[in-house]
């Protein structure tokens, strides 16, 4: 044992390197003013200010709804596909494949892709004129936030189809089969014998997705840049305008913590599902 | 009745979502290949065989900006093995007291949101002149990659039995001739995905990329949020099309084989 623990030293290093040091940082930049006229230590003053300013509060608001909506759609259209695909055949295999593209697709790319679409003269916006809805995600704020939503349904979905197929898969089956002799209804099924077995993959991959609409940055950001006005800024963007492009380090770093700890009370639940019955590897 | 309301509902279905899953894909490739007028005016479902975008997409500051894709996407791929792979044997062999801690470690740097984390990194890294330059972008990147793959690798390993590394050393192997003889190749299909997964995101990522380099490093992701900001000059999405085509096209080459990996590399291994 003695000799090989040093094989974990580079990763330790590493780990410490650019997930702490960062951290302790951003704590000793939030309690200060660094790089302003005036650099001074303010105490929490930073952390009040987060608290007041409404741009956070709407943000997060906004955050908050997004996940909401994200996932209520996601998680049953994901569930719905999985048990649709479950069959094995060459053209299920083929649909699966093809829903699976957009989770290959680098998220700014998909920003792109939405935003041709949503564009002047886009084709979704073409589509929509045609059927004779006014759509303008760059004039309406509900339609921009609703491009939004429908982008990440249309990115992730495919993830939770591939996590719930895998838990289909590993199930036993014989439950299944006796309740279709006894003349069960396919809800039934699903409702009383698949639902229940899921229930791991699916607290599993909810949270995850949670944490990562939380986290949406690039795929705003090219759709629709926050706009019209603010009523698409995320937590991610604000923090970003300024942390980075106005470069109020003091202020940015106190809600970089917050929206970091947030973001990792989240992670701690994660990891209690993880680790839940099954030791921690 | 030989077909049921059923089954035609049904086909619908799966006709109306291949389209709306693969037609936005398709928008793009023929924005690519349309001219400028084409693409302004919207008319896109046959592109016209415009070849300018790709020629503008293929060189100067564009290929200066796949080629440091390339390298930083290698780089992190490299050296992400070569740092977990170890640990990872470590962890995976011997208990320890804090284990459940390291493992949230990591897990909280790697879900840790880009946007919270960016501003240290871009202060730090102008003063010690990481900067701008794809060793300081590779190291940011192994923020995400390194959890990820020690618990990719962690997984993967403890189902592989002690008994094997006992009888090894007992037949005198050193631990390094272990490795190469026996071990790493055991290991090959756990190398397989977590070169994959640390490729996918290095390759994906756009937020460090942007602001963590300025001139010298720009990859490719990076040039395209630029090109894709400036709205008051007319964005030319032709050019940006080409540049997105290229980024989606590894992931379509490796679509077939990374589908069976895909819930594994994003749930940690666990499902």
């Amino acid at each position: 044992m003695s000799k090989t623990v040093y094989l974990l030293l580079p990763a330790f290093l590493v780990v410490l390197g650019v997930g702490l040091i960062p951290t302790i940082s951003l704590i000793n930049y939030s309690v200060q003013t660094p790089f302003a006229e005036v650099e001074k230590f303010v105490g929490l003053e930073n952390f009040r200010k987060v608290f007041v300013d409404t741009r956070v509060i709407d943000a997060f608001q906004r955050n908050i709804i997004f996940s909401a909506l994200a996932l209520a759609i996601e998680i049953p259209f994901g569930i719905g596909l999985a048990l649709i695909l479950y069959e094995k055949g060459k053209l299920n295999t083929l649909i699966s494949m093809i829903i699976t593209i957009p989770v290959l697709i680098p998220p700014i790319t998909i920003g792109l892709l939405w935003r041709l679409m949503a564009r002047e003269n886009g084709t979704l916006r073409n589509l929509m004129n045609f059927l004779g809805l006014y759509y303008d995600p760059y004039r309406v704020p509900e339609q921009a936030f609703g491009t939004i939503v429908a982008m990440d349904v249309w990115h992730w979905t495919a993830l939770i189809c591939l996590v719930v197929s895998a838990g289909l898969a590993g199930m036993d089956k014989s439950p299944v089969l006796s309740a279709k002799t006894e003349g069960a209804t396919r809800w039934q099924i699903f409702r009383h014998i698949e639902l229940p077995a899921l229930s791991f993959p699916l607290v599993f991959v909810s949270l995850l997705r949670l944490i990562d609409t939380l986290k949406i940055y690039d795929e705003a950001t090219v759709l629709t840049m926050g706009g019209p006005g603010q009523t698409t800024e995320f937590l991610s963007l604000y923090v970003k305008k300024t942390a980075i492009d106005q470069f109020i380090v003091g202020y940015g770093a106190a809600l970089s913590l917050i929206y970091n700890l947030t973001v990792l009370l989240l992670a701690w639940l994660l990891l209690i599902v993880m680790t839940k019955g099954k030791g921690v590897v | 009745m030989g077909v049921n309301i059923k089954t035609i509902i049904r086909y619908f279905l799966m006709v109306f979502v291949t389209l709306a899953f693969l037609f936005p894909v398709w928008n793009m490739i023929s924005a690519s290949f349309s001219s400028k007028l084409a693409v302004e005016e919207g008319r896109l479902l046959i592109p016209d065989g415009f070849l300018g975008n790709w020629e503008r997409a293929l060189s100067g500051s564009w290929a200066e900006g796949l080629i440091n894709s390339l390298i930083i996407t290698v780089t992190s791929v490299v050296f992400t093995l070569l740092i977990s792979f170890p640990a990872a044997y470590v962890i995976s062999r011997y208990h320890f007291m804090a284990d459940k801690h390291i493992f949230f470690w990591f897990l909280a740097t790697r879900m840790a949101p880009a946007a919270a984390l960016v501003l240290p990194y871009l202060v730090i890294f102008r003063a010690v002149g990481l900067w701008d330059t794809i060793p300081g972008v590779v190291i940011a990147y192994f923020g995400f990659n390194i959890p990820l793959a020690v618990w990719l690798f962690t997984s993967f390993m403890s189902v592989i039995p002690k008994e094997i590394d006992n009888q090894a050393f007992i037949d005198g192997y050193s631990l390094w001739a272990y490795f190469r003889k026996i071990f790493i190749p055991l290991c090959m299909p756990a190398i397989g995905v977590v070169s994959f997964f640390t490729w996918f995101f290095s390759w994906s990522d756009m937020f460090f990329a942007s602001v963590l380099t300025s001139f010298q490093a720009k990859p490719l992701n990076a040039l395209l949020l630029v090109t894709l900001g400036r709205v008051g000059y007319g964005v030319e999405y032709g050019l940006a099309s080409a540049a997105g085509v290229i980024t989606i096209i590894p992931g379509l080459v490796l679509l077939y084989w990374a589908k069976t990996y895909l819930s594994k590399g994003f749930t940690f291994g666990r499902i």
